[in-house]
């Protein structure tokens, strides 16, 4: 266990370190990127340019920039370019409606996912089957911004049923909250629900095949109980692991495009914001955040499915 | 089993309506407004804004955004009259008692400070205080810093560290006067005191960037509860109405609560529907709301022209358009009706690079050289005779609306009238560093000028032969021409309380430029003034540099 | 599980008679396959039908619906919309450039973004995948940790922050150089953001049949290891590359058309589907026909892709050794 915590953390260090060096590298490869150039202003001098290089430390090694601008995260004082404020700060502001995002819909898709796959599987090949089936392929193949844009339009735009994005903290209006969360959350989970209910129709057909299942059949256990005691028990595994990777991913900022549709402000919209105005700092900040909280998550998975299953032997991955 | 799909959605759908009914209150992050007492005085205004200000700092805010706030808060030596339309670009006394007094050599500007004054918070006003403001915008590298270190006599030696103070400013505490020595005589320079980033902050104010709490300030309104990117509020200086400063009005409504919403479709929808009180007139109001505003609330919309520049630069050392009949083709091939149709209305035709409302426009009577209507014949034959057809183009511009669409149709025109043209449009916040570096080099594509303050001259550096330079170039065209260049080293040096005098001659050296063809202009951009029904519209003051004036907004 | 007679049928065969029996699946398949025809005789409908360019601006021109002379944009910037005849049939766009001729061309950049990208995630993951899984070691180690690497990254952030520098920049690798504008541009970043979904389970597998009797056999007989893996382990693989290749090119296009989106997909003045509906989102409640044209074709191509790659899943694989979870666990793309 100890073992497998150590290399867990070697390995997360590892990916943090190389995810932090590409981003930083990416933005460096910009051509007429330079920052400095930016702050200093349109009809600014080379003068000018030159001292504020000097004043930001751009005219320092790469290394060296990236030292110190890792430095400056690690301390909790990094400030952006675009708007020189704390992006810790900004981050923590956004938060708040990244992870109602992210908690909302991770309900809704688990629950509805496992509903319809259940579906799927119990009556395969029938008409039941076929028809999620291409609901939920509807689903997978309608890019979210779409759908969000369009389902603005008829019920925030037309029918003035919800409100036309923007997010209220849950501690000012718990009511206001859940009218202006709901929308994104049926959107974002969408995709999500057409996607469980397929891994867990297919799990399901697995697992109703494995012998131990047979067995309990041939016993003259009830189909139902079979199903739920048995079967959904088992491919419920995969589908909670495949959960939570993609739950730590939202919070991570990567819910980008349900961010900007409905102007949620969150972190992944602060991502999005920061990449066009070749804000280097943010950036750097978010993507770590996004990679750390899917390594963690990840780690957290596996321990806990080896306490609750002997069988799963923890290994670095 | 489907029966409990279905029961289930229809729980789901139940308890979405639930939420969408009870949480019936429409309006989002408190933007809540309470009309005042009565004769329109008091209450507090909902602004929302699409974009957030760059900096609520006044020695940082380069931005529309930024100054609508910082100039009512922080007032300068000199500042604008509040008025609208070509009498708002007139200079007025603000914390001085009088305009700047300028020396027969242009070289010094002498103005003496208003007695008695006190900052927000109660610190009196010193005349030191009009240098510090200055190094302090030098020092945190105000984007436009370059006015204050290119004409200051030692500016540019604080900038660079080589001195402790600015040694061309001189304050005198007993008498409040206060003089500035330039390096060389700059016509525009009152108007370079009347920068919001000139604005008078107390001597010791922290040297760094203070927009999430603004330093005090002089001024009818101070910038309070700054949450970034989020929302600020502009509230009344209790203290300023005793100082006697006339000119300036002292505001009517008690507070502007500003609220950021980066969506400018709900931006607008919500100001149609009187959810909040303005739509910023910074931000472009979303075309597709455009027909509802104009059914539903024409009398509280209108376009306001803001005196800016939009124009396609043509690289004047460099094929194809180092030939002036290519550079005339450009001219004549473009339409710039389809221009407006492009802008979704919200632009301005004019074919000259001083735009109206700034001293030297060539006026009504003026016609343009190339005519009203585009000539796509004379354009195709003059591409033909300048022996540059089939010419390789590439076309630059900018990725935000309606820009790109600009070049989508510029590209299209000169593929039309025989050149070889092709596209690249590239990141907004690179555009201008990309194409004023001079390995970019490039042939023609989109560019403007939005007047840092109404003078000519702020114009015409970009078609000054002296800023050409290896990087952050402005003048995109390359012009570097005799008459132009001794015409500005006379017209540059008319202190702005005499340019009227020499608008003749500024208005002939801008035909003069048209008919040379160095770019191809197209008009200014305009912008929305959109409110509520609560305000009064037709009282409320649009100014050309700052767009809404909040001290004139008030409610009916 | 019902089990199929194998009887005296090769693998592939036995798969095509199931896939045959999928009335659905091939229902779709060729709806996709008509999308593809369309859009490859773009120009025919440019020059015959609708007798104007892609990129050709019409700002100031008129047309003639039902006997009426009608602004194709009007003064304040609104496009027309479908006219249901030869010119503008699904109306124009903010720069009065035909809806319909732009259509057919961006599907051909999305579509061909698709291909590409497709094809180079299925040729690099299958590298990877055999030679992590074959050799193992720091080979694997190495290989592994990359791939990771991409994983952990937000991919819809990689995408853009690479889609962004790339943009401006262009790439240039040894003799290949590529301009910013470039379709090949937004190809090769989806291309390599996809390699750890795809490699991850085929080094899996790899790694199963490395211990089968028939390699140990071929390593008996002397065989190398670069002939092992391409001729007796890379066979083994191919029904499950098969299974890839229509989720990854319905992937490609949607995660093309996010790119597109936020501004780092095909470069202006080309059109893809993805850079249709952005340009449309903005003029949603005047100009509905902007997003729902390009919308609706895209939804349509990336259903009928999927349902037909669902149905050669079912028919090659009906163990479901590859699942869906394996391509899609990580779709923050169309988030």
């Amino acid at each position: 266990m100890t073992r497998f915590v150590v290399r867990r953390l070697i390995s997360m260090v590892l990916v943090l370190f190389a995810i932090s060096v590409l981003t930083f590298l990416i933005f460096q490869a910009i051509p007429n990127g330079d920052p400095a150039q930016r702050m200093a202003g349109r009809t600014s001098t080379p003068e000018t340019v030159a001292a504020v290089r000097r004043t930001w430390g751009f005219d320092e090694s790469l290394p060296e920039q990236y030292l110190t601008m890792m430095g400056k995260i690690l301390s909790g004082d990094v400030i952006s370019y675009a708007q020189q404020v704390n992006v810790l700060d900004e981050v923590r502001r956004g938060l708040p409606a990244t992870l109602s995002l992210a908690i909302g819909a991770g309900i809704i898709w688990l629950l509805l996912g496992v509903l319809f796959g259940l579906l799927s599987a119990m009556r395969a090949g029938r008409f039941t089957d076929r028809a999620l089936t291409v609901l939920a392929l509807i689903g997978v193949s309608t890019p979210v911004f779409l759908l969000g844009a369009v389902a603005l339009y008829f019920l925030a735009f037309k029918v003035q049923m919800f409100p036309n994005g923007g997010y209220v903290p849950l501690t000012e209006d718990p009511l206001d909250w859940l009218y202006h969360m709901s929308l994104p959350w049926t959107v974002l989970s969408v995709l999500f629900i057409g996607i469980y209910s397929r891994v867990l129709r297919s799990n399901l057909l697995d697992t109703m095949s494995e012998d131990y299942v047979r067995t309990a059949r041939a016993k003259g256990i009830s189909e139902r109980r079979v199903l739920l005691r048995h079967v959904l028990r088992n491919s419920l595994i995969p589908i909670v692991s495949l959960w939570s990777l993609d739950f730590a991913a939202v919070i991570g900022g990567g819910a980008i495009l349900t961010e900007s549709v409905f102007n949620l402000q969150g972190v992944g919209q602060y991502a999005a914001t920061s990449i066009q105005q070749l804000d280097v700092p943010p950036v750097l900040v978010i993507v770590m955040l996004g990679a750390f909280v899917v390594v963690v998550l990840s780690a957290v998975t596996d321990v806990v499915f080896a306490l609750l299953d002997p069988r799963i032997r923890l290994a670095g991955r | 089993m489907v029966r409990v799909r279905i029961a289930s959605a229809a729980v789901f759908a139940a308890l979405v309506l639930a939420a969408a009914g009870c949480g019936g209150n429409d309006d989002d992050n408190g933007g809540s407004t309470s009309a005042g007492g009565g004769g329109g005085e008091g209450g507090t205004v909902s602004v929302l804004m699409g974009s957030a200000p760059d900096f609520l700092d006044p020695q940082l805010g380069y931005t529309t955004q930024s100054a609508e706030a910082t100039w009512i808060s922080y007032t300068p030596l000199v500042t604008y009259r509040h008025a609208a339309g070509a009498s708002g670009g007139e200079l007025i006394a603000g914390l001085a008692t009088d305009l700047p007094e300028v020396s027969r050599d242009g070289l010094t500007y002498t103005l003496t400070l208003r007695r008695g004054l006190e900052y927000s918070d109660g610190t009196p006003v010193r005349a030191a205080d009009a240098e510090y403001a200055i190094e302090l915008a030098i020092r945190i590298n105000w984007g436009g810093k370059s006015f204050y270190t290119n004409y200051i006599e030692g500016a540019a030696d604080y900038d660079a560290r080589r001195a402790d103070d600015i040694s061309g400013i001189e304050a005198d505490e007993a008498s409040g006067q206060i003089t500035f020595r330039l390096t060389e005589p700059y016509g525009a320079f009152a108007n370079v005191l009347a920068f919001p980033s000139s604005g008078l902050v107390p001597t010791g104010t922290p040297m760094r960037n203070l927009s999430n709490d603004p330093p005090p300030g002089v001024g009818p309104y101070m910038i309070t509860g700054v949450t970034p990117n989020r929302t600020f509020t502009v509230e009344r200086n209790p203290r300023f109405a005793r100082l006697g400063i006339d000119e300036i009005p002292n505001g009517h409504v008690d507070a502007i609560r500003v609220t950021i919403v980066s969506n400018t479709q709900s931006e607008a929808q919500r100001v149609l529907n009187n959810d909040a009180d303005i739509f910023d007139a910074g931000d472009t109001l979303p075309p597709s709301i455009l027909p509802q505003i104009e059914a539903q609330a024409s009398e509280r919309f209108s376009r306001e022209a803001v005196p800016s520049t939009y124009y396609f630069f043509l690289n004047t050392t460099k094929p194809p358009f180092d030939n002036l009949k290519a550079r005339q083709a450009v001219n004549y091939a473009i339409d710039r009706e389809a221009m407006v149709r492009l802008a979704s209305g919200f632009l301005e035709p004019s074919c000259w690079f001083i735009p109206d409302g700034v001293v030297g426009h060539p006026g009504s009577d003026a016609r343009c050289p190339y005519g009203d209507e585009p000539d796509l014949a004379r354009a195709r034959q003059l591409v033909q005779e300048s022996g540059q057809a089939g010419a390789r183009i590439t076309v630059w511009g900018q990725e935000r609306s309606p820009r790109r669409e600009y070049v989508d149709y510029y590209t299209d025109l000169l593929n039309e009238i025989g050149f070889d043209a092709t596209e690249r449009i590239i990141a907004d916040e690179v555009y201008f560093p990309t194409i004023g570096n001079a390995q970019t080099d490039p042939q023609t594509g989109f560019a403007d000028w939005i007047q840092d303050f109404p003078n000519p001259s702020d114009f015409y550096l970009l078609m000054d032969g002296r800023s050409i330079q290896p990087t952050n170039n402005q003048n995109f065209s390359k012009v570097n021409d005799p008459r132009i260049q001794s015409e500005l080293a006379r017209l540059n040096s008319v202190p702005v309380t005499d340019l009227d005098s020499v608008a003749d001659e500024w208005a002939a050296l801008d035909e003069y430029t048209a008919e040379r063809a160095y770019v191809a202009a197209y008009g200014a951009e305009t912008h929305p003034k959109f409110f509520s029904d609560r305000l009064d519209f037709d009282a409320a003051i649009f100014h050309p540099t700052y767009l809404n004036d909040w001290t004139s907004l008030r409610f009916k | 599980m019902r089990r199929e007679p194998s009887a005296g049928l090769g693998p592939y065969r036995l798969a095509a008679r199931r896939l045959r029996r999928n009335r659905v699946a091939l229902a779709f398949g060729a709806l996709f396959l008509l999308i593809v025809v369309l859009c490859l005789c773009a120009p025919l409908y440019a020059d015959h039908v609708a007798q104007t360019g892609p990129n050709a601006n019409h700002v100031t021109d008129t047309v003639m619906v039902g006997g009426v002379e009608k602004d194709v944009v009007s003064p304040t910037g609104q496009p027309i919309g479908p006219t249901w005849q030869a010119r503008f049939f699904f109306g124009a766009d903010q720069n009065g450039r035909d809806i319909a001729v732009r259509l057919l061309y961006g599907g051909r950049n999305s579509l061909e973004i698709g291909a590409i990208a497709t094809l180079l995630t299925i040729v690099l993951a299958t590298i990877a995948g055999l030679l992590a899984g074959y050799h193992r070691g720091i080979v694997d180690g190495v290989l592994a940790r990359v791939l990771d690497l991409i994983w952990a990254y937000p991919v819809v952030l990689l995408g853009i922050a690479l889609g962004t520098a790339l943009a401006l920049g262009g790439i240039s690798i040894g003799p290949l150089e590529l301009q910013g504008n470039s379709l090949l541009v937004p190809a090769l970043i989806i291309g390599v953001v996809y390699v750890p979904y795809v490699a991850k389970p085929l080094r899996g597998q790899v790694l199963r049949l490395r211990e089968q009797e028939f390699v140990d056999a071929a390593r008996v007989q002397g065989a190398g290891s670069l002939r092992i893996m391409w001729s007796e382990i890379l066979p083994n693989l191919a029904s499950t590359i098969i299974v890839f290749v229509p989720l990854m090119i319905a992937n490609a296009i949607l995660l093309e058309a996010a790119l597109s989106y936020l501004g780092a997909g095909v470069q202006p003045p080309n059109a893809s589907w993805g850079t249709m509906i952005s340009d449309g989102i903005r003029l949603i409640p005047s100009a509905m026909h902007m997003t729902f044209v390009p919308g609706v074709m895209l939804v349509l191509a990336v259903l009928g892709i999927n349902v037909f790659g669902d149905g050669v899943r079912d028919a090659l694989d009906p163990r479901a050794k590859v699942r869906v979870a394996d391509v899609q666990e990580h779709e923050e793309i169309s988030r």
